[in-house]
């Protein structure tokens, strides 16, 4: 470790050999990077708080960790995070990012999936997910991807498809859904996986909060790409908060029960989510100066869901998300013949237990975890799993806008759900309207 | 068929009427002997729209020996189906909001149907209760805390003149329901672990106003969609399934988390309900339960229950599955004419049913659901019933003409609900802080 040496692995199979033989086998043919002990070379793929953050947590994970390149679709934000990255002294000499290496633009993701990095770390809205990810594993990057990794079907089957190509090319893949790597929560899930608590008959989830923040415009923005700055506000960006920000909790639901619910039963709607002021603001900088039309400025996700996940085993869940006014609520329960557990650290029942060991920030185990998997040469791959978890959002969110019951399979297999539009160039904005509780299932 | 049905009803009402004819006399002036066997049970209804017109039907053709013999309606023109088909002459047809007091003034009226919108009930009820009326009552039976203490009030005393009230909840009389519950409160699914109901259809009628009508006038005929003649539509419609889910517990929940608006419901014949509601009910241990109802067209339906348990899980309707597997056989009499049969059976045995203060419960539980869900707040039953002063009851010496602007649908954040800010109030604002 004190001295890292960039070394290239190869393919699996070569994965008992020493790091130094690996090194000069690997040079050769390599879309395999990392193994061993060498250097690992970071890509970050949107500058935002998210990326900005893991990034870091990156670096901290590991000494070999080397940042070269950055990508954002406004150069000003992929400047400051390199410069800031830069001067920052904890990182020293681990941030060489030459100003050919800091991308920008709708395709900044295809010039950043051509650098010379091993591990790409993608921050940007979760719309780009898939698009992105497929060409990254293409060209034989490791993945960090924060979550959800899509808003729309078709996006997760890239993540899928991505995953599979990651699977053969023995790559890693692994998501921001942190809870799976709080050591807490490892140990719980092999309890309720091992049956402590009986066969699960029941689970509730939650993320109902405040509202969020409403970014507003500048003078140089195309209407676009205010709406990428900001992106929570519309569905075919974020994938409603359910997708967004709800899909942490889902994801442990999914834990729980070892893969995605079966049918979605959902109702929901939008009756207090209002940015009225700042929308009309925005509205006039692109209707010269009218606010007329303002209500799309005004975003189109909704404010409260509450979905039925009926698992494989019959075992009928709540989902309850939204923002607004009244209780917070968060976290998850389990209900199982044999006891309950709050999905964290503790099991209450005929085989009570309660979590005493060491505990971790899963926002930092991740990456440790990750490139722990790398330098082992047994990558993770949690590409499916987490589009599992953001197909299992976004059924639920089409089973409110719906108003339908839908079924996984049908959802997985049958759905053509596309959302983002191909070929985004800065220009005129991409909006639908709220909506309707009934709209047609596509 | 249904004339034939009506026949068949008409001569089976003359013989027995022929037989009870002289045992009414003897017991006029002893109230508390009404209606034993073999009398006729004279019965009022109040409220003559489709459901009091249903259940007056159901009720006669239920047991021996009943008689429509008074009708009250807020509208004349609602109630010449039943005054012709039962024949009740015109000096005991009473119309106008105050109708129901002149029938139930009537002293040979010895039970009454109540059928007018829920936001009647509560002070229905008590005139009926004071009057020594026994009651049959359409389902919900309040839509506010005000009102549904009324109704537990106006039911204790029913319980001290040995009246009999019976409810429209009639999955309560239905054979499939009553022989699975008892299966279940004795364990044959374990434990309840969790339990789900759920209301999920198209829309309903909707009457457009009419150019000479009232507020009160237009908001009465148009009753389902303004909150406090219906309670919205968990309240009106989807405390069927709640019911269940109190009964399989044998115990109301102590706290509700609910969401819900109005999606696709925006037009002003909508009133002020809501389309869809989802709500947590946390019962007794922390069991946490599922109810969800929608009415919104072209939606996929869903009506029922289902109550999980340590040992299986049942449908609360014939089914069980799991470690003690039993499907219902026996027979499936029409319910709507079975909860009339018991209540009548009970009062001519002199042991009055009186579902009130359960039929209130259940009708609280919908009513507590349907404000946490305007509110977003969580908040406990016993906050509910000791703190929250919301009030919807039709206001003293309402008049047909009177204007009523509707209030607007509810918004959370901007909706306040009586009480909310003296207690729930403050913790929001210390979570907003967070």
């Amino acid at each position: 470790m004190a001295a890292p040496e960039e070394s290239k692995g190869t393919m699996k199979k070569e994965l008992g050999a020493t790091a130094a033989t690996l090194a000069a086998v690997g040079s050769v043919a390599s879309n395999v990077h990392a193994q061993g002990s060498g250097k690992i070379k970071v890509g970050l793929l949107g500058c935002g708080g998210r990326g900005n953050g893991a990034v870091r947590q990156c670096l901290n994970a590991d000494p070999g960790v080397e940042v070269i390149a950055v990508a954002d679709l406004f150069e000003g934000k992929a400047r400051s995070a390199a410069e800031r990255l830069a001067k920052d002294g904890k990182y020293k000499d681990r941030v060489n990012i030459p100003s050919d290496n800091i991308f920008s633009g709708f395709d900044c993701h295809e010039k950043l999936a051509k650098c010379d990095a091993d591990l790409l770390l993608m921050a940007t809205a979760p719309a780009f997910r898939g698009r992105q990810m497929l060409p990254a594993v293409k060209a034989g990057k490791h993945i960090f991807t924060e979550k959800p990794v899509g808003t729309d079907v078709v996006g997760c089957r890239e993540v899928i498809e991505a995953s599979k190509i990651a699977e053969e090319k023995g790559l890693a893949i692994v998501a921001g859904t942190q809870r799976r790597h709080e050591f807490s929560r490892v140990e719980l899930m092999k309890r309720i996986h091992d049956g402590q608590m009986g066969e699960l008959v029941g689970g509730q989830c939650y993320w109902y909060g405040r509202g969020i923040w409403f970014r507003g415009t500048d003078d140089k923005m195309t209407e676009l790409e205010w709406q990428c700055h900001n992106w929570y506000h519309f569905n075919w960006l974020c994938g409603d908060q359910i997708c967004e920000q709800h899909i942490h909790n889902i994801d442990i639901m999914n834990w729980c029960f070892n893969g995605p619910p079966k049918t979605f039963t959902s109702v929901g709607g939008r009756n207090c989510r209002d940015y009225s002021k700042q929308a009309k603001e925005v509205c006039k900088k692109y209707n010269d100066g009218s606010e007329t039309g303002w209500e799309k400025y005004n975003g189109d996700i909704w404010d409260h869901m509450f979905c039925e996940f009926e698992y494989p085993n019959g075992a009928r869940c709540l989902s309850f998300s939204g923002h607004g006014p009244g209780n917070g609520r968060g976290g998850e329960k389990v209900v199982g013949t044999k006891g309950t557990s709050n999905c964290s650290n503790s099991i209450s029942g005929e085989n009570s237990w309660r979590y005493s060991g060491k505990h971790v920030n899963g926002q930092q185990q991740e990456h440790i975890d990750l490139i722990q998997s790398i330098r082992a040469g047994k990558p993770l791959n949690e590409g499916r799993r987490v589009a599992e978890s953001t197909l299992t959002a976004i059924g639920g969110r089409i089973a409110c806008y719906t108003g339908r019951t839908i079924s996984w399979d049908w959802l997985l297999n049958k759905s053509k759900l596309d959302l983002v539009p191909r070929d985004l160039k800065p220009g005129k904005g991409v909006f639908h309207p709220i909506a309707t509780g009934r709209d047609t299932l596509v | 068929m249904a004339e034939k049905k009506g026949l068949k009803r008409r001569d089976f009402l003359k013989r027995s009427a022929v037989t009870a004819g002289g045992l009414a006399i003897a017991s006029s002036g002893v109230p508390m002997a009404w209606a034993a066997v073999g009398e006729t049970l004279r019965v009022g209804v109040v409220g003559c729209g489709g459901r009091g017109s249903g259940a007056a039907r159901d009720c006669v053709k239920s047991s021996p020996g009943v008689k429509i013999t008074a009708l009250a309606d807020a509208f004349g023109d609602r109630m010449n189906n039943l005054k012709g088909q039962f024949k009740v002459p015109d000096n005991r047809c009473f119309v106008g909001l105050d109708a129901y007091k002149e029938l139930m003034a009537l002293d040979d009226v010895d039970m009454v149907i109540l059928a007018t919108p829920p936001g009647f009930r509560p002070q229905q009820l008590a005139e009926a209760i004071k009057q020594g009326k026994h009651v049959f009552m359409e389902k919900p039976v309040a839509v506010c805390p005000t009102g549904i203490n009324m109704v537990m009030e106006a039911s204790k005393l029913a319980d001290e003149k040995k009246l009999g009230i019976v409810a429209g909840t009639q999955r309560r009389h239905q054979p499939a329901y009553v022989e699975t519950m008892k299966r279940i409160h004795d364990g044959a699914i374990g434990d309840i672990m969790s339990a789900q109901c759920y209301w999920n259809q198209g829309g309903l009628w909707v009457k457009k106003r009419q150019p000479s009508q009232s507020d009160v006038e237009y908001q009465i005929r148009n009753w389902l969609y303004f909150n406090w003649l219906s309670g919205d539509h968990i309240c009106e419609q989807h405390v069927h399934n709640i019911d269940v889910i109190n009964w399989a517990f044998n115990a109301m929940p102590d706290s509700v988390h609910g969401l819900g608006g109005r999606q696709w419901r925006k037009g002003p014949e909508f009133g002020n309900i809501y389309d869809h509601f989802g709500v947590e009910f946390f019962y007794p241990n922390d069991i946490r339960t599922i109810s969800m109802c929608r009415q919104i067209d072209g939606t996929s339906h869903r009506v029922g229950e289902r109550v999980v348990g340590t040992k299986g899980w049942s449908n609360c309707a014939g089914v069980i599955e799991g470690e003690n597997a039993w499907r219902y056989s026996g027979p499936n009499p029409n319910p709507y004419e079975q909860e009339h049969t018991d209540l009548i059976k009970s009062i001519r045995a002199g042991e009055p049913l009186n579902e009130g203060q359960r039929i209130a419960e259940s009708t609280l539980t919908a009513i507590m659901a349907r404000e946490s869900a305007y509110t977003r707040q969580q908040f406990k039953r016993s906050w509910f019933m000791s703190k929250c002063g919301l009030d919807l009851l039709p206001p003293e010496g309402l008049k047909l003409k009177d204007a009523k602007p509707a209030d607007p649908a509810p918004v959370p954040g901007k909706y306040q609900l009586a009480g909310v800010a003296s207690t729930a109030g403050s913790k929001k604002k210390k979570r907003g802080k967070k």
